[in-house]
């Protein structure tokens, strides 16, 4: 029997009971509609997750003095030479000292203690920070001392509302400040933190405290392979510091060093495990949804048990029968899949529109590739759940099976 | 057996059938020995239960004997797998059942066709002519795309003959094919048997009707599973008395 009859008579053998086929290809639909919107939403999730870190690209590679963690309880290790000798590898750019400032901020009647850096323009590209309005910190900023300041889109926002920020003159404890510049906000769960801190010279920041020639923090980017260089850094600030580690325990630095690639790939991991295990619940259903396709099929066999007698009788051999049940039963799968698909797709589709207005900006994500897996599994729960009541068909014996009342 | 035309159509040598069920053993049919020659027109008569469709279904490869030999143009039949069965089923018998067995909701045109989807020896572009040429020789080329359902019951065995003829098998095996007619449809259906038979086609017929086994130029009693008489000479008889076989 050639495929194309196969399919006819498998397509005629479900149109006979419609409603039924229907019925039982909801199942399906519900779930693989459940996988589908299940899968798209972690996958949505993990994206949203993905995008907010990626704000710093794979090869930033940060360091800080360790008494930062639990503040004013360690000295501060990290000095302008370490930065400046940390420069001197050959595979390093972008290499900044940031100092954190403590100190009020007030405009007008406005008054706000976000986080003040002092930093230089590469700080900018490091954390992949883009500007609104006005200039980024420059060189020239940093050399003349200049009272200039590059403002969070945040504190932008909350210092003039709507009015330009920019050359207004801003209190950072006793000292004024011009606004030279407001960033791009970067919005969603990572803006919270990203989008309030102001930008200072670090030369300014410098005379604003009393740490000497230390820095707080260190930030660069690597030109070669994250890990080989972080290891190149760790041994050169253990030599500057005198710390004998040969066996890289961190609890012996007094600096914490690390790759944005590394949490990166916790986080995928994270997400990821996070997506297939929300997969595997609705899988769940998906397989009472393969149940209920079997107990239908196993109906099926037995109320045509006579038709199958006669096809039996004209020249159907097993492998005809069972390829015409097996078929029946991978119709109703994909047929249902498919509105499963559409249907799960759709639903994601809303839900993240829904929650992108709390958390901001979120794109759907329902890859060709979740959509390939779910139609396979909604041909393989047919396959799978078909065989047994084809191969049932298959073997009946053509006068049992005539005889069938 | 030295040369084709000597060698039967259809041969059993000693052939027993019994049923198993729940380890009791039930004889059904007892050394049958035949022979069948291509062309003829032969009924199978005999009391209900005498074992008429249990022989007819072994001769039409639909069961296999229990012990025996079944020869087919020569060739053993034993230990043939059950596609090879179905093959042979598929390329050169039919079967024209009392009960009909149409497939249901199904128009007479996909009914006829059906045997010709397991057929590989018709190619797709011959299947329409095939299928309207087997509903024109019974007659129906009006009632084509009715739905079997909507058939009286002659009309529905005149397509269940239709499908039995699309393949041009050798034989046609007829089970009481107008048990579950009246006299008019009955003789409907037998005539078109009797054209069947003069175009060439091997013809066994199961009845215990003798009206209905007098069409036939041979007639088998079986008796409890045995043969009782294997009777060629009757259309002789008849045509002496100047009878008519009709
Ligand atoms: N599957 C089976 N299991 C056990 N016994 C069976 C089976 N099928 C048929 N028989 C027995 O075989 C015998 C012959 O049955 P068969 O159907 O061949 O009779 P028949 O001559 O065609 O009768 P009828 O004229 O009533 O159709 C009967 O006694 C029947 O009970
Ligand atoms: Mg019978």
């Amino acid at each position: 029997m050639i495929l194309s009859d196969t399919a006819r008579s498998a397509f005629e053998g479900l149109t006979r009971n419609t409603t039924r086929s229907l019925l039982t290809t909801l199942g399906i639909v519900i779930g693989v509609g459940s996988v589908v919107l299940m899968v798209s939403l972690g996958a949505t999730f993990q994206r949203f997750i993905l995008d907010q870190v990626s704000t710093f690209s794979g090869n930033t590679f940060e360091i800080q003095s360790k008494g930062l963690e639990e503040y004013g309880k360690d000295p501060m290790t990290l000095t302008e030479a370490d930065a400046e000798a940390i420069a001197k590898l050959s595979t390093v750019k972008n290499v900044v000292a940031v100092i954190f400032v403590a100190k009020k901020v007030t405009y007008g009647t406005e008054e706000l203690s976000p986080m003040i850096l002092g930093a230089s323009k590469d700080i900018f590209t490091n954390w992949s920070m883009k500007l609104e309005l006005g200039r980024l910190l420059t060189d020239g900023d940093l050399k003349g001392g200049k009272s200039v300041a590059v403002l969070g889109n945040k504190t932008a926002e909350d210092l003039f509302g709507n009015a330009n920020p920019l050359g207004k003159r801003i209190s950072v404890g006793e000292r004024k400040f011009t606004v030279v510049g407001v960033l791009k906000a970067l919005g969603g769960a990572m803006g919270t933190q990203m989008d309030t801190p102001i930008y200072v010279p670090f030369t300014v920041a410098k005379t604003m405290t009393n740490k000497g020639l230390f820095v707080d923090y260190i930030s660069l980017q690597t030109t070669g392979n994250t890990d080989l260089t972080g290891e190149d850094i760790k041994s050169l600030l253990r030599q500057r510091h005198k710390i004998d580690n040969p066996n890289d325990d961190p609890d012996k630095d007094d600096f914490i060093a690390r790759s944005f690639s590394q949490a990166m790939d916790i986080l995928e991991t994270v997400t990821l495990s996070i997506t297939l295990f929300l997969g595997l619940i609705a899988g769940i259903s998906l397989l009472v949804g393969g149940i209920g396709i079997m107990n239908i099929m196993l109906v099926s066999v037995t109320e045509r048990t006579k038709e199958i007698g006669l096809r039996k009788a004209v020249g159907a051999k097993r492998r005809d029968i069972l390829l015409q049940f097996l078929l029946e039963a991978v119709t109703l799968t994909l047929f249902g899949g498919l509105i499963g698909i559409v249907g799960g797709g759709y639903l994601g589709f809303i839900l993240t529109r829904i929650a992108a207005r709390f958390i901001g900006d979120l794109s759907f994500a329902l890859t060709p590739g979740s959509i390939l897996l779910s139609l396979g599994m909604a041909v393989g729960t047919g396959l799978i759940f078909g065989l047994y009541p084809a191969l049932r068909a298959s073997k009946l014996h053509p006068i049992e099976a005539l005889r069938f009342e | 057996m030295t040369s084709s035309k000597t060698t039967p159509l259809i041969e059993t040598i000693g052939l027993n059938k019994s049923y198993v069920n729940d380890e009791v053993e039930t004889p059904v049919l007892h050394d049958i020995n035949l022979s069948i020659s291509s062309g003829e027109f032969v009924a199978i008569m005999g009391p209900s239960g005498s074992g008429k469709s249990t022989l007819m279904h072994i001769l039409g490869f639909l069961d296999v004997p229990t012990s025996g030999h079944y020869n087919f143009k020569g060739a053993s039949t034993e230990e043939k797998s059950e596609d090879e069965l179905a093959r042979i089923r598929s390329a050169s018998v039919s079967f024209v059942f009392q009960s009909f067995n149409l497939l249901p909701r199904t128009s007479v045109f996909d009914n006829v066709m059906l045997p010709l989807l397991y057929n590989s020896a018709t190619r797709v572009s011959e299947r329409k002519d095939r299928v309207m040429k087997a509903i024109e020789s019974v007659g129906l080329t009006d009632r084509a795309t009715y739905l079997s359902n909507q058939l009286s019951g002659g009309q529905q065995q005149r397509v269940a003959i239709a499908r039995a003829l699309v393949t041009t098998p050798e034989i046609i095996f007829a089970d009481e094919p107008t048990g579950n007619l009246d006299s008019t449809s009955g003789t409907h259906v037998m005539e078109i048997l009797q054209n069947l038979h003069r175009s060439g086609h091997t013809i066994i017929l199961v009845t215990h009707e003798q009206m209905t086994a007098e069409h036939a130029e041979r007639i088998i009693r079986l008796h409890d599973g045995h043969v009782i008489s294997d009777d060629r000479a009757f259309t002789r008889r008849i045509a002496k008395r100047g009878g008519q076989i009709k």
